[in-house]
């Protein structure tokens, strides 16, 4: 996995480069607008992760030169402004996610993690969470390298779960994946939701409910 | 955004040349016709005398009477204009006695001229004749026959004086419009002048000198003068908040930050790792909450400074409530809490107000929520729909606060009498002015876990506001 991380503080770009190398990540920092667009021009990466105030131009142009050559690596925005408007016109013109200066590494680590498994699976169309696999084709899920044979709504689930692992999937997407747009029981979600929990028990890996909002597939931490 | 439209004085200029002209149209027309009327007077007086003068100088000779017409007559009708005179002497069966041109005096003129004498204006020889007629009862020794006496001229004179009359009146008028005109110049000059010693004094002045206006203005000026005096007051009052606020913003950071740089200094002076972690732990934690209060204290300066007026919108409260809080349930602080939305109401609610402001003020709450209370407390954010007010409220299990310290829980650096948890209370005086901002109510009291629940009163959005 190539990273390229744009950043004009020397302090941040350092720290972002040892908290993103121990990943199994090539990390190259540049600190200038004009570099940045030499270097994306040229090689292929994975991950940008885009500081907006640069000394020699604005980072929004680079996002927006970006999409419009068709490019469509994933793009993390980090920025000290923390207005709307900002967030509204970073992710209007085709940025993946946004991050407010100061965002704690841990926080990072875990969006940066989420937008490579995204760009993994743009390729292989394969999706990849811990011990599970889901191949998307084929509707093959395997947990621990075994097939797991599951019914067709907890499939649905799953697949579902696992596009946003690592954050919260809205129940209201979940509820449209399982029963269309019509009107379900508050339980009925909540009933497929616990017979996954017992499969993936003891997989590290579970299903977090947060109420009234939403379902996440994390990993158990120790 | 200034945009000049013309000059005071050419607006000026423009409405007094149109009443001027308006009313110099309706002089002059008056004047000409006053004219007419005078040099009408004139020689009809003439005419008379002239018939007068002729009515002596009938004389009777053998039941006939006999005209000699004196020299005086016709000196009276000549006029300086080289004129053609014309008069007639007819007895009473219209028959010339004398006369000097053949101008037909008709009949039905002659019989008119029997019962009062007659004035008329006639073509004659292609030009235009003023005519007098009278019958004068002229008594012979045997005989009392009427005599008709007229008389007439051309109309050069009348015209010739109508012309002089008219043009003096012309004359008057031009003076009198220039006069006017001048006078009106220095009028302006005069009146304008305090605007131009308002003008000097504002151009003088130092882009920071904030003072109020020492200068002399009539009435008309009066208000505007306050308002701009009332406009530097309020430059002066904001540029001293914001100077107050720099102050207490820098030694609210500083206090942090020395204990940035002693613990550092410290650590970098000892030998032992245990010692290093030790410190550096520290230092993140500060780092932490030295971040946080530099966002805060930029959300109370945006706040407080805000002049972005209209800057509102209609929200959807609940679409906010629920983006807000996905938010924060996504975030590495809310790890270990229960954050959870309860059930909203289905229909959505909507609010007069600025989004980022909102964001800020849930954000907020949320926040101390996440602060003030142990890892795994149950936090939930929820709406409630009153007769005449939308509810938002965040409520917690934790162990709340005491009745007397909730009263004042929202003045800036206020902890609830908690030292044990970071923060620099600036989260409910922030909280504070957004409610306020928007017209909202905000009330602090115990949850029925034993918590605290935050609840804030938006007014709907009415349908006034809506259109």
């Amino acid at each position: 996995m190539r990273l390229l991380v744009i950043e004009d503080d020397p302090l941040i770009a350092r720290s972002l480069e040892q908290a993103l190398t121990p990943l199994g990540n090539i990390v190259e920092v540049f600190t200038h607008h004009a570099q940045a667009r030499e270097a994306l021009q040229g090689g292929q990466f994975d991950l940008v992760l885009l500081d907006l105030g640069l000394p020699d131009g604005n980072g929004l142009t680079l996002l927006a030169e970006l999409r419009q050559r068709g490019d469509t690596t994933p793009v993390l925005i980090l920025t000290a402004r923390d207005g709307v408007d900002d967030r509204v016109e970073g992710l209007d013109l085709g940025a993946d996610d946004y991050l407010a200066k100061p965002f704690s590494l841990a926080e990072l680590e875990a969006r940066v993690r989420a937008l490579l498994r995204r760009s993994q699976q743009r390729v292989d169309n394969r999706l990849v969470f811990g011990a599970l696999t889901f191949d998307a084709a084929s509707g093959v899920v395997t947990l621990n390298d075994r097939v797991l044979d599951l019914p067709r709504r907890e499939l649905c689930l799953l697949e579902g779960l696992m596009l946003h692992a690592g954050s919260i999937t809205p129940r209201e997407a979940l509820e449209n994946r399982l029963f269309g747009y019509g009107d379900v029981g508050p339980n009925a979600l909540e009933v497929y939701i616990s017979r996954l929990r017992k499969r993936l028990d003891g997989s590290g890996l579970r299903i977090r409910t947060f109420r009234g909002l939403g379902y996440r597939l994390e990993e158990v931490s120790s | 955004m200034i945009e000049v439209e013309g000059t005071l004085k050419s607006r000026l200029a423009i409405w007094l040349l149109a009443t001027v002209s308006a009313l110099g149209v309706l002089l002059l027309v008056e004047a000409y016709f006053s004219s007419q009327h005078a040099a009408e007077r004139a020689y009809d007086s003439q005419l008379e005398a002239a018939a007068l003068t002729i009515a002596e100088a009938v004389q009777w000779e053998a039941g006939q009477p006999v005209v000699k017409i004196p020299s005086a007559a016709l000196q009276i009708l000549a006029t300086r204009h080289q004129e053609r005179v014309f008069y007639a002497v007819l007895d009473a069966d219209g028959q010339r006695v004398s006369g000097n041109l053949d101008l037909d005096i008709a009949p039905e003129w002659r019989r008119r001229a029997s019962s009062q004498p007659i004035w008329m204006n006639e073509a004659y020889q292609g030009t235009q004749w003023r005519l007098y007629g009278r019958e004068l009862d002229s008594a012979g020794w045997e005989t009392q026959d009427p005599v008709q006496i007229w008389v007439g001229h051309t109309m050069t004179g009348r015209e010739a004086l109508t012309e002089v009359l008219f043009e003096q009146a012309v004359t008057r008028f031009v003076i009198m419009v220039l006069l006017a005109g001048i006078l009106m110049l220095l009028a302006m000059r005069v009146a304008l002048a305090p605007l131009r010693r308002l003008r000097q004094q504002l151009r003088r002045r130092d882009a920071d000198d904030m003072r109020p206006l020492d200068t002399r203005v009539p009435e008309e000026m009066r208000e505007m003068a306050e308002t701009l005096d009332s406009l530097f007051t309020r430059q002066r009052q904001g540029r001293e908040a914001l100077l107050r606020f720099t102050a207490d913003a820098s030694h609210q950071l500083k206090t942090p930050l020395a204990g940035l740089q002693t613990t550092s200094e410290l650590a970098l002076k000892r030998d032992s790792p245990d010692a290093w972690r030790q410190a550096l732990v520290e230092v993140h934690g500060s780092a932490e909450r030295t971040s946080r209060l530099a966002s805060q204290l930029l959300s109370m300066a945006r706040l407080r400074h805000a002049v972005e007026a209209n800057a509102t919108s209609r929200i959807d409260a609940l679409a906010l409530l629920h983006e807000t809080a996905f938010d924060w349930a996504q975030r590495d602080a809310a790890q270990a809490h229960d954050i959870g939305l309860a059930p909203l109401p289905a229909s959505p609610q909507y609010i007069q107000g600025e989004v980022w402001a909102l964001r800020e003020l849930l954000g907020n709450l949320i926040d101390n929520a996440l602060r003030y209370t142990p890892p795994g407390s149950v936090i939930t954010l929820g709406a409630v729909c009153h007769a005449q007010t939308l509810e938002l409220y965040i409520e917690d299990d934790g162990p709340g606060v005491s009745p007397d310290v909730m009263a004042h829980l929202h003045h800036p650096f206020e902890r609830g009498d908690r030292q044990d948890t970071e923060g620099s209370g600036l989260g409910l005086a922030i909280v504070d002015s957004i409610v306020r901002r928007h017209e909202a109510r905000m009330q602090v009291e115990s949850a029925e876990k034993g918590g605290l629940r935050v609840r804030l009163l938006f007014p709907y959005l009415t349908q006034h506001e809506e259109e």
